[in-house]
Order: structure tokens, then C-alpha cells, then sequence
């Protein structure tokens, strides 16, 4: 009775109502929209760790991470794959050979991490294959060719694989993304000239260039100007598990780019066998088995259940590996969190203000009402009731808008081109695809009740404290 | 001889016999620098660098070319280290700190002892003869010796970090005169030189070897050999890690 | 009567009213700027963090250092170079480092390691590495020792899952295991006992060194062993020398920890063959504030000539500064999205208001005011009402602001722990009054002003006899 009497009591005012109904509807819709967009974005950061460089769950010697020591492998691992394979929720399982060295070119050499894999099974669980760099090969085209290596573009940069060259094709390309006049005819200076590497061309590219200029478009300058050579070769240098050093000559097969620069300045992937070979490995050894789940979801479970299996080993899931991605998906909880909360404290004020007049304005009839015998208590729940509806009214359109346009976006995306810079520093794509899960519309929903709850409070208590008589007395 | 291989290359331009003639050639001089079986020298090296310049003393000994052991004898504060070679291992001995220390190729990345001899030098994996084809492109003279110019490319499968390099070989005595050391792209990295041509315990060989590195203005390395012994009889324990201990 | 006589007369005629108007500009205001001061703070302290732990503000190098960190690229420390830079108002002290490359050594195992050179008392104000000393290890030993003790079972679960950690604070250590607060008196003797580790710091100045954990680990060295460095040193000549082990740290960066060894500078200079020169000289400053530190920067840059530079910490710390820019941009998206919500708020309440005034727009007009002029009194109206919203969200904002600055909100104790971790203090802080004030406020006017534009439209259009029924 009361319910229908609220609901009936929150339309005689049309044109308030609406308004209160609205700017609640905006402000969830707002807020959702936001959380949804970052939520896509740090679970898109997410996906791009796990897809591309630690996959869910990895099992390594209990010493291995240690010192990344040759001799702290597992043995026997296709057993233990096997029995990992057959587990309900696996989607993938492989295994690597990890082996730290050098890289070495003509000109310059730098410390990598070499990691021994099958191209093919890698493909079930890595990504990696899919974030080649175009035009510059392939990843690992023809099996028999032992040599190719697939590297990072950074650690191309470091060992100046890649190069820069200004020539009449650079020029071209400049002119063609409108670069100002003025600043292609300084560069046509160098026109037929190669740079070795990045620095010396910065310092020829800084001795015609203003420092403003070459603050906005040194990047695009370099960007056009640098060369790449399929096929190039460089030596790896490494110990074996005899302690001998040993080493060999590899090509670049292709360039991978990933956000992540550490991990492409050192990580270079060659075949299982030929680097089993040269540290002279017995089969069935590796020092990681690399695990792909089907669900995300289930990665705690599972490294508890792996963790029980081989106890003898390390078992690590992503989380505890990337600690810091951890850290980010909690604390993006919480941001969340606390955001939907100011949202909602700012709605609340509006909907104070609105319940407020809407009891100082039915003053004569309220006071009619207790007159007549009505319950305080019902009294008071009745405001109640007419502001969670208005609030839950808002919400859920809100939520509905919401989800509509978050379930339109989140197949195509939205590109936040001019914000592409910052979002990429920081590790994220600037095309992102926004994702709310039910549980959060369920949070929100609560959230709004209780706000309208509390919101009547103040209203209600007031119309509590009216004298009747006084009250029949107003005009 | 000279006259025999000039008309050679007059009379049979074919690619083929030029290869042949060519891989001879620098496996002759190759043979002059590495086909001794044993050696002992004492040598300066002095590094040159735009702000400074330092000089080492060293006495070597040489066991084909899987052994060598370096001492050295000058200045005071580096006095008494040593090096050692093992096939691809390398020991350091340092008085200052009393310790033998087993070098990582990551120590090396910079130059042995500052100075432009790298890592690659130093193990001397790769061979001129065995891991390039060789084609000669023509003559030049240098330091007043008329020589071949034999440009050396990097076979396939070769552990060579080089694209290719040109050499140019002394047409009479088959001395290394010059080097010029290319990475694949055709970047110039590193340029050898070969001078002041003496006659050492019987035979003629370059007392000066200049290192000089592209990429940095003003660098270059230079050793002078003082003297140098030949086929000593050394035995191969001499290579070990206590002498380089007591190496003196 | 004058235009804002009237406005004023008729906010307080009906006051209830003007007070629920005004109320949801100063919340609006009051949101606004906690927001704000909350979004600045947290970005502020934990970039000052990881500024002020490592790279400083202001450094002075070599000028070709940068570029290129090899040894040979260092400077002379002089007095007259000190004195240059201490004489400049903004400067507290200079702090001295040496950085290099080596190859350390425990006769068993080597490894190439990174070298730095530092103030043992000066660098507690940069990344002050003795409060970063290991107190406790959980070894296997320490571990089955404390079982045979009598403890609660949670510890016991807790201390296998946490098997091999080393901590450097109490707090980390009781946060990790779920130590709980009643049982901290009995536990941490136990812990004192068994785990705890026998740690140092630089105390007699000679050849002594830190070693991070993870490398003694390796190492397989502990306080009192001796630790060789290899390496090349200034002008080709060879580093060698033989430390003792004077304590193990703990640094955030697990990739640094299990290569870095810390040398007191003079003990660095000896051993690289560069006796009174540097690497790096970083300027403390007296005033951390932004504008403060570009004028200094910008004094010590025209006073410091070649082969010196000056360094600010924005290009120290590229990545830094494009990942502050990026969140900064998020945090004015929040800001924005803040508005919106509070933009409606504040056009809600002045349609409601409109709506409900129309009888007596229609009475006034119907007696003959003209329409402009009560456009006009409107105008006044909502200038006042927005004023007076704002200056009270002001009001209130301030006190909370400050409440805040001096007691930043602490996160619950498993994040705390996994910033901690990071090197971050586990805060969120609040930025104290800045320009960020004049800046919201200013916004808020503006959508205040923009809600008037409706009620003033309404009057134009509105036609009396219409408005008398109402």
C-alpha cells in the first residue's frame, strides 16, 4: 500500500521527478561507461601480458628463477605435460629451454635472454607470432632453417640492426605526411647518407633541427628513415651445461613489437633443438612448462591444484610473476570502487534537495496524514520509498543505457587516437574495448539503493518533526 | 712466382681458377701468422683515445691456437695479471686481489683491457680460410708493398659476426697488410693495419698491428712487437691455471 | 529598485529555496575539489617516490655521460663546483654517486653486477638503502625451528607459503605471515630469535659493501664474507678489489636486487682508479614544487658551463613522465565525467525552480516589469546563488583538504604491503591548495551561469496570461 502510494507520490510532479530521474540515469550512465572503459583497458593490458609473455601459469625448477641457472631444469616433462594436458580447464601446455648470453652483431653486443621453443606449439599458447612487425619477415617461416631467430624491434635497435637512411623514398614518405617544407630541405642535407645507429643519427638530426622541431616531429623522422635487413645476422654467445662457452650464428627471422620494452630489448626465441644442441641438453628437459588455461578465471584454482601435483617444482601463476599486474587489477577495483561512490554522493545531494521540497512542499498534507492517524513510521517509510524509486528509477535506466552502449563498443571499440601516446606509455592500447561484468551492474545496484535510502534520510526525518496542527495551518 | 700467377690471372679470367688463387693466397698468409705451432713475443700496446692514452708491456706464449697465456709486465698498476686461454674459456689472475676469476664474454664486450681487441679477437673462433670465399679484386700498394686486394665473403653458415672483408695480402712475402672488416649492410666497422715490416727470429712479418674501430672518432689500438720466438717447446700444462699464478 | 537589490531580496524571501539552489553548487564545488586534491596527491606522492628514491630532481654529470655511461665519462668533483651549486638559493646539499659496471665475484660464483658509489649519511635522503637493511629471513632452518615452537596454525600455513622471503621491516614481515595484532608481543621474539639476520651498515669506511639479497643469495655469501670486484676501470686500467660483506639490503626491484652492490663513494673512486671524480652529483632542493625546480634548473644551467650538465628529472625519467601525463589525462576524464553528473544537478534544481516560480514570474510581468529587466534579476539571482555555493563549498572544502593533507587515507594492509613492496608508500594522499582551487571553481561558475540561460529563455518566452494559470 505504501509502495504504491510512494510510486504514485513520485509522478505528481512530473517535470521534477524527470529531472531527478535523469540527472541520475546521466551520472550512472557516466560512471559505468567510465569504469567500463577502464576496466577494458587494463583487462586488454592484462590479456596482452598473459597472451604474449607469461601466458597463466608457468612451472619452472624450484631454483630457477633464482639465477636463471642452466643446471635448475625439470626433467621428465613430457609426462608431466601430458598429465597437465588432460586436466579439465587446460587449453594448452609447452615447454621452453631458457639460457642466458649474449647477442653479438659487428658493431655492438648486449646481454639477452635466449629462449629455446617449438614454433608451432608455442602458436597455442603465445600470441607472440601475431605481433610481428611488418615487413620484416616472419615468424619462424621454414622449420629447417635452424638459424632464424624472432627478436624484439628494441633489441634490433640496440644491435644496430636497424638503421636509419634518408633517401629520395624517406623524403617522399615525409613529404606525403605533410611535413613543413622548410624542415624536408634541411633534412635533404643527408640525403643518401646511413646512420649506424639511433645516436648518431639523433646528433645529426639535432645539428639541422631546432629543439622544437625536433621535439614534434623527431619521432616521425626516424620512424621513416629507418632500414631493416631481412636475414641479418648475429652471433649468440652462451654457456652449456658443461661450462664451456659455445655460441652460434643465427638470423633475424622477424621482429616482434610488443609495449613491453624490457621484455623485447632481450627476449630472443630460436628453436627448441638447435639451442638444446648447442648446450648440449639431453631430450625431455626444460627449464619452463608454460601453461594456457581456457578461462582466466580459473588460474588460482589450477596453480593450487599443479601446486598439490609437483610439489617438488615451482609452480607460479601470472599474478605472482607480474606482480605488478596484480597490483593493477586490484587497485583498478578500488578505483572503481571509490569513483561509483563519489558519483553517487554527488547524485545523492541532488536527490535530497529533491525529496526535501518535495516534503517541505507537502507540508499541509502531511501533516493531514499524521492528523488522521497515520503511522510515523509509515510516514517516514513512504518518503523512503518515493526517493529509492526515483534513485533506482535513474539507476537503472543508467544501467541499461550503459550496458547498451558498453555491448555496441565492445566489439569494435573506441580509438582514443589523441590520447594514443600517454595510453601507450603506460603499457595500454589506445584502442580499447570497453567490459563490465554482471557483477559490477549487481555492486552499482546496491549502491544505489543505498544511496536513495540514505538520501530520504535527512527529508524524512524533517517531515517527522512537523506539528500537525501547525502544518494544517499553512498555506 | 709472381710473374706465374700474374700471367695466370691475365690469361684464365675465369672466376673459378681467380677463387682458387685467391683462397691460396690467404691461406699462405694466414699460415704465416697462425701456422706456428708454438710462439713466445713480448709486445707494447698502446691505446689511444681522444682524451688519453695508455701503454701496456705483455710477454705472450702461444700453443697453436687453443692456448695462450698473456702476463703483464708494464705499468706498475697493472704488473702481474694474467691471462689465460683455454679453447673458448678464458682465466684472469689478479695480484692486487690475489684471485683467479674465470671471465664471462659479458667482461669482454668492452675490449680486452680497454682497448679495441674484442672478445671475438681474442678467441679467434673463426678462420679467414675455412669460413669466407675468397675473390681477388684487384692490386693496391700499401706501405710501399705492392699487394692483392681479396675481398673475403662470410659463408652461409660461418660463426662470423662480419658480412665480408677485404684484405690486402703483401704479393711477395704474403704478409696481411691491410684489413678492412664490413658488417653485411656494407658498414664499415673496423680497419686493420700492418707496418714497420721486419725480419723477427728469421722471418718477415709486421712488427706494427694497428686496430683502429669505426664508430668513435680518434680510437685506436697499437701493438708493437719488441721480439718474438717461434716454435719454442712449450707443453701444454704450461697453460694452466696455476701458472698463470706463477707466471713471471 | 536596482537590478541586484532585487535579486538579492528575492534569494531571501525564499529561503529554504535558495539554500537547497546553493547547496548542490557547494556540493558540486566540495566534490569537485576533494576530488581533485585526492587524484593530485596519489600521483604526486608516489612519483616523488620514485623520483626522490633514485634519481632526485636535479643531477649534474659529465656532458657526455648521458649518452654514454661508460667510466670515462666522469667529472671532477670540486670544491668550486660545489660551492657553485650550493650558493644557489634553492639548494640544500649536493649528494655524490659513482655508478658503474662489475664483475663480482665469491670465488665459487660470479656474476656481472651493477656498482654504485654512495654517501653512507647523504644518501638516506635519495633511496636510503640502511633503512632497506634485512632484518628477517625465512629460511627452511628458521621455519621447522619456529614450528617446534608453540604457535598459532595459521602461522604455521602461512610461513610454508612464504618460504624464502626476506623482509626489512617488522611490519612487512607480520603483514605477510597475517601476524595478528595480539600476537605480535609473543610472535616477533620468535622471529627475532631465528630468522632474524645478523645486518650491518657502512661503519668503518674502509673496503666495505652492500650486497642486495638475491645476489648474496646466488653469491652464496653473508655479512663477514668477502666479496671480489672485477671490472674496467677509468682509462682502461683494471678495477680489482676485495670487500667485506658489511650487510645485505632488500630493494624493491627484484631485476636490481639480484645485481647491485653498494660502495661508499671513496671506496668506489679508489677502486675505478678515478679518485675525486663522479658520475653524478644530485642537487637536494630546499622547495620540491614545480616551478621551483625549473628556475633552479635553469640558474644552475647558465652558471654550469661545459663539461658540465645539468639534468632536470623529467628527462631523467622519460617514461615517468609520459605514464604521470597519462594518468593526469584519466583523472581529468573522472573530473569531467564528475561534472556532468553534478552539471545536471545543478540544471535540475534550477529547472525545478523555474517550474515552480512560473506563477509568480506571470504576476510580476502581468503588473508591468519588463521582461529584461526580470531576465536580468534572474541573472543576478543565479550569479549570487552560485557565488555563495561556491565560496561555501570553498569553506568546507578547505578544512577537509587539510584534515587530509596531514592524514592521508592508508590502504588496507595487503596492498599496503604489495606497494610497499614497489617502493611506494602505501598512501593516498591529499595535494594541499594550489591552483587546482581557482581552477574547479571557475568551472562550476561556468555551469552555473550556462543553468541560467534556461530560466532567462523561459521568461522571454513566456506569455502571461499562461503563466496566471499556472
Amino acid at each position: 500500500m505504501i509502495t504504491k502510494t510512494a510510486w504514485k507520490n513520485v509522478w505528481r510532479n512530473k517535470i521534477r521527478s524527470l529531472v531527478v530521474i535523469a540527472s541520475v540515469t546521466v551520472g550512472i550512465f557516466a560512471g559505468v561507461f567510465a569504469v567500463g572503459v577502464m576496466n577494458g583497458a587494463i583487462d586488454q593490458r592484462i590479456d596482452e601480458v598473459i597472451d604474449n609473455e607469461v601466458s597463466h601459469i608457468q612451472i619452472t625448477h624450484a631454483d630457477f628463477r633464482a639465477n636463471n641457472d642452466l643446471a635448475c631444469n625439470i626433467k621428465d616433462v613430457s609426462r608431466i605435460e601430458e598429465s597437465i594436458s588432460g586436466l579439465e580447464g587446460v587449453q594448452a601446455v609447452s615447454d621452453r629451454l631458457f639460457v642466458v648470453g649474449m647477442a653479438n652483431t659487428a658493431s655492438k653486443s648486449t646481454g639477452v635472454n635466449i629462449i629455446g621453443i617449438d614454433p608451432e606449439k608455442e602458436k597455442e599458447i603465445f600470441g607472440l607470432d601475431k605481433e610481428l612487425e611488418p615487413r620484416t619477415g616472419e615468424y619462424f617461416g621454414d622449420p629447417d632453417r635452424e638459424e632464424l631467430a624472432y627478436i624484439g624491434v628494441d633489441l634490433a635497435k640496440n644491435l644496430n640492426i636497424i638503421r636509419y637512411e634518408i633517401n629520395d623514398k624517406v623524403i617522399g614518405e615525409l613529404k606525403s605526411a605533410e611535413l613543413p617544407v622548410e624542415i624536408i630541405s634541411e633534412i635533404e642535407k643527408y640525403s643518401g647518407e646511413r646512420f649506424d645507429n639511433e645516436r648518431s643519427f639523433k646528433k645529426a638530426m639535432r645539428s639541422v633541427l631546432s629543439d622544437k622541431n625536433e621535439s614534434e616531429y623527431g619521432k616521425l623522422i626516424m620512424e621513416k628513415s629507418q632500414t631493416f635487413r631481412e636475414r641479418a645476422k648475429f652471433t649468440l654467445t652462451f654457456v652449456d651445461s658443461h661450462n664451456q662457452q659455445t655460441g652460434g650464428v643465427f638470423r633475424v627471422g622477424g621482429l616482434y613489437n610488443i609495449p613491453n620494452s624490457m621484455f623485447e630489448s632481450t627476449q630472443v626465441f630460436v628453436q627448441d633443438r638447435i639451442l638444446r644442441r648447442l648446450i648440449e641438453f639431453p631430450e625431455n628437459t626444460a627449464h619452463q612448462i608454460v601453461i594456457r588455461l581456457k578461462n582466466v578465471d580459473d588460474t588460482r584454482a589450477m596453480t593450487r591444484k599443479l601446486r598439490n601435483d609437483f610439489p617438488g617444482l615451482e609452480v607460479l601463476n601470472w599474478k605472482q610473476i607480474q606482480p605488478d599486474m596484480a597490483m593493477m587489477s586490484d587497485f583498478a577495483g578500488v578505483m572503481y570502487g571509490f569513483f561509483m561512490v563519489i558519483i553517487l554522493a554527488a547524485l545523492a545531494f541532488g536527490i535530497v534537495n529533491t525529496m526535501l521540497m518535495v516534503v517541505l512542499e507537502r507540508i499541509k498534507e502531511l501533516g493531514m496524514l499524521t492528523a488522521i492517524g497515520m503511522n510515523k513510521k509509515k510516514v517516514f517509510r513512504m518518503i523512503m520509498t518515493e526517493s529509492v524509486f526515483l534513485s533506482l528509477t535513474g539507476g537503472v535506466s543508467g544501467m541499461l543505457v550503459s550496458w547498451i552502449i558498453i555491448k555496441l563498443t565492445s566489439t569494435r571499440g573506441i580509438n582514443f587516437g589523441s590520447l594514443q601516446e600517454g595510453f601507450e606509455a603506460m603499457g595500454f592500447s589506445s584502442h580499447i574495448y570497453p567490459e563490465i561484468g554482471v557483477d559490477f551492474f549487481l555492486i552499482v545496484t546496491v549502491l544505489i539503493i543505498i544511496t536513495g535510502i540514505l538520501s530520504s534520510v535527512y527529508p524524512a526525518l524533517k517531515a517527522l518533526r512537523l506539528d500537525p496542527a501547525e502544518a494544517l495551518r499553512t498555506e | 712466382m709472381k710473374t706465374l700467377i700474374t700471367l695466370v690471372l691475365i690469361l684464365y679470367p675465369l672466376s673459378f681458377i681467380k677463387a682458387q688463387d685467391a683462397s691460396e693466397i690467404v691461406k699462405r698468409a694466414n699460415d704465416k701468422i697462425n701456422g706456428e705451432e708454438s710462439s713466445y713475443s713480448e709486445m707494447k700496446m698502446t691505446i689511444i683515445r681522444p682524451e688519453w692514452q695508455r701503454t701496456l708491456e705483455l710477454k705472450n706464449w702461444t700453443k697453436g691456437t687453443e692456448y695462450a697465456l698473456s702476463l703483464i709486465t708494464a705499468p706498475a698498476r697493472d704488473k702481474g695479471q694474467s691471462f689465460l686461454k683455454r679453447g673458448s674459456e678464458m682465466w684472469n689472475w689478479n695480484p692486487t686481489i690475489s684471485r683467479m676469476i674465470k671471465l664471462p664474454p659479458s667482461m669482454m664486450s668492452q675490449g680486452w683491457m680497454g682497448s679495441d681487441y674484442t672478445n671475438d679477437d681474442i678467441l679467434k673462433e673463426s678462420s679467414v680460410v675455412e669460413d669466407y670465399t675468397h675473390e681477388i679484386t684487384g692490386e693496391d700498394e700499401i706501405e710501399g708493398r705492392l699487394c692483392y686486394r681479396i675481398k673475403m665473403t662470410a659463408r652461409e653458415d660461418a660463426p662470423v659476426i662480419w658480412g665480408y672483408q677485404i684484405r690486402w695480402i703483401d704479393k711477395e712475402n704474403y704478409l696481411f697488410m691491410k684489413a678492412e672488416l664490413y658488417d653485411e649492410d656494407g658498414y664499415l666497422v673496423r680497419t686493420e693495419l700492418g707496418k714497420n715490416i721486419k725480419i723477427m727470429d728469421g722471418r718477415l712479418i709486421p712488427s706494427v698491428l694497428e686496430l683502429i674501430p669505426e664508430d668513435e672518432e680518434g680510437y685506436k689500438t697499437i701493438v708493437e712487437i719488441e721480439e718474438i720466438k717461434f716454435n719454442i717447446s712449450i707443453d701444454d700444462n704450461f697453460f694452466s691455471q696455476q701458472n698463470l699464478k706463477r707466471v713471471r | 529598485m536596482k537590478n541586484y537589490k532585487m535579486a538579492w531580496r528575492n534569494l531571501w524571501r525564499n529561503r529554504r529555496r535558495t539554500i537547497i539552489t546553493a547547496s548542490s553548487v557547494l556540493f558540486a564545488v566540495f566534490f569537485a575539489l576533494l576530488m581533485r586534491s585526492l587524484q593530485l596527491g596519489t600521483y604526486d606522492s608516489m612519483y616523488k617516490n620514485i623520483i626522490e628514491s633514485y634519481s632526485g630532481y636535479i643531477q649534474v654529470q659529465d656532458e657526455e655521460f648521458w649518452e654514454n655511461k661508460i667510466v670515462d665519462n666522469v667529472f671532477e668533483d670540486t670544491e668550486e663546483l660545489r660551492g657553485d651549486i650550493i650558493e644557489d638559493t634553492n639548494v640544500e646539499d649536493v649528494i655524490p654517486r659513482f655508478e658503474s659496471f662489475a664483475l663480482a665475484s665469491s670465488g665459487s660464483r660470479s656474476k656481472g653486477v651493477i656498482v654504485m658509489g654512495i654517501d653512507p649519511q647523504k644518501e638516506k635522503l635519495l633511496s636510503d638503502v640502511e633503512d632497506k637493511l634485512v632484518k628477517y629471513r625465512l629460511t627452511d632452518e628458521a621455519i621447522s625451528t619456529i614450528k617446534s615452537e608453540d604457535i598459532p596454525d595459521y602461522l604455521v600455513k602461512n610461513m610454508d607459503l612464504f618460504n624464502g622471503n626476506s623482509y626489512s621491516s617488522d611490519g612487512s614481515l607480520q603483514t605477510d605471515l597475517g601476524i595478528k595484532d595480539k600476537d605480535v608481543a609473543t610472535l616477533m621474539p620468535l622471529f627475532k630469535k631465528y630468522a632474524g639476520v645478523d645486518n650491518g651498515y657502512f661503519s668503518t669506511g674502509d673496503n666495505e659493501v652492500l650486497v642486495g639479497d638475491r645476489l648474496s643469495q646466488y653469491l652464496e655469501l653473508v655479512k663477514g664474507d668477502t666479496l671480489i670486484l672485477v671490472g674496467q676501470a677509468y682509462h682502461g686500467h683494471t678495477a680489482a678489489g676485495k670487500y667485506v660483506i658489511a650487510g645485505i639490503v632488500k630493494i624493491p626491484n627484484p631485476d636490481i636486487e639480484n645485481k647491485i652492490v653498494y660502495l661508499p663513494v671513496d671506496v668506489c673512486q679508489n677502486l675505478y682508479y678515478a679518485n675525486g671524480m663522479l658520475t653524478s652529483m644530485v642537487v637536494h632542493l630546499k622547495d620540491n614544487n614545480d616551478d621551483a625546480i625549473d628556475n633552479t634548473m635553469n640558474r644552475l644551467a647558465s652558471s654550469l658551463d661545459s663539461p658540465y650538465r645539468v639534468l632536470g628529472w623529467k628527462e631523467m625519467n622519460e617514461t615517468l613522465v609520459q605514464q604521470l601525463d597519462a594518468d593526469n589525462k584519466s583523472g581529468i576524464i573522472m573530473i569531467g565525467i564528475l561534472y556532468l553528473v553534478i552539471a545536471f544537478g545543478v540544471f535540475g534544481t534550477v529547472l525545478m525552480m523555474t517550474a515552480e516560480r512560473r506563477r509568480e514570474f506571470g504576476v510580476i510581468i502581468a503588473i508591468g516589469m519588463q521582461k529584461t529587466k526580470m531576465a536580468m534579476v534572474m541573472v543576478y539571482e543565479m550569479l549570487y546563488i552560485g557565488l555563495l555555493g561556491i565560496l561555501a563549498g570553498v569553506a568546507i572544502a578547505l578544512p577537509s583538504i587539510i584534515y587530509g593533507y596531514h592524514h592521508p587515507i592508508h590502504f588496507p594492509s595487503k596492498f599496503a604491503k604489495m606497494w610497499e613492496d614497489y617502493g611506494f608508500e602505501p598512501v593516498m594522499a591529499f595535494q594541499w591548495i594550489d591552483k587546482y582551487f581557482l581552477s574547479q571553481s571557475i568551472v562550476v561558475a561556468i555551469i552555473v551561469l550556462v543553468a541560467v540561460i534556461y530560466p532567462v529563455v523561459k521568461i522571454r518566452k513566456m506569455k502571461e496570461v499562461n503563466a496566471l494559470k499556472a
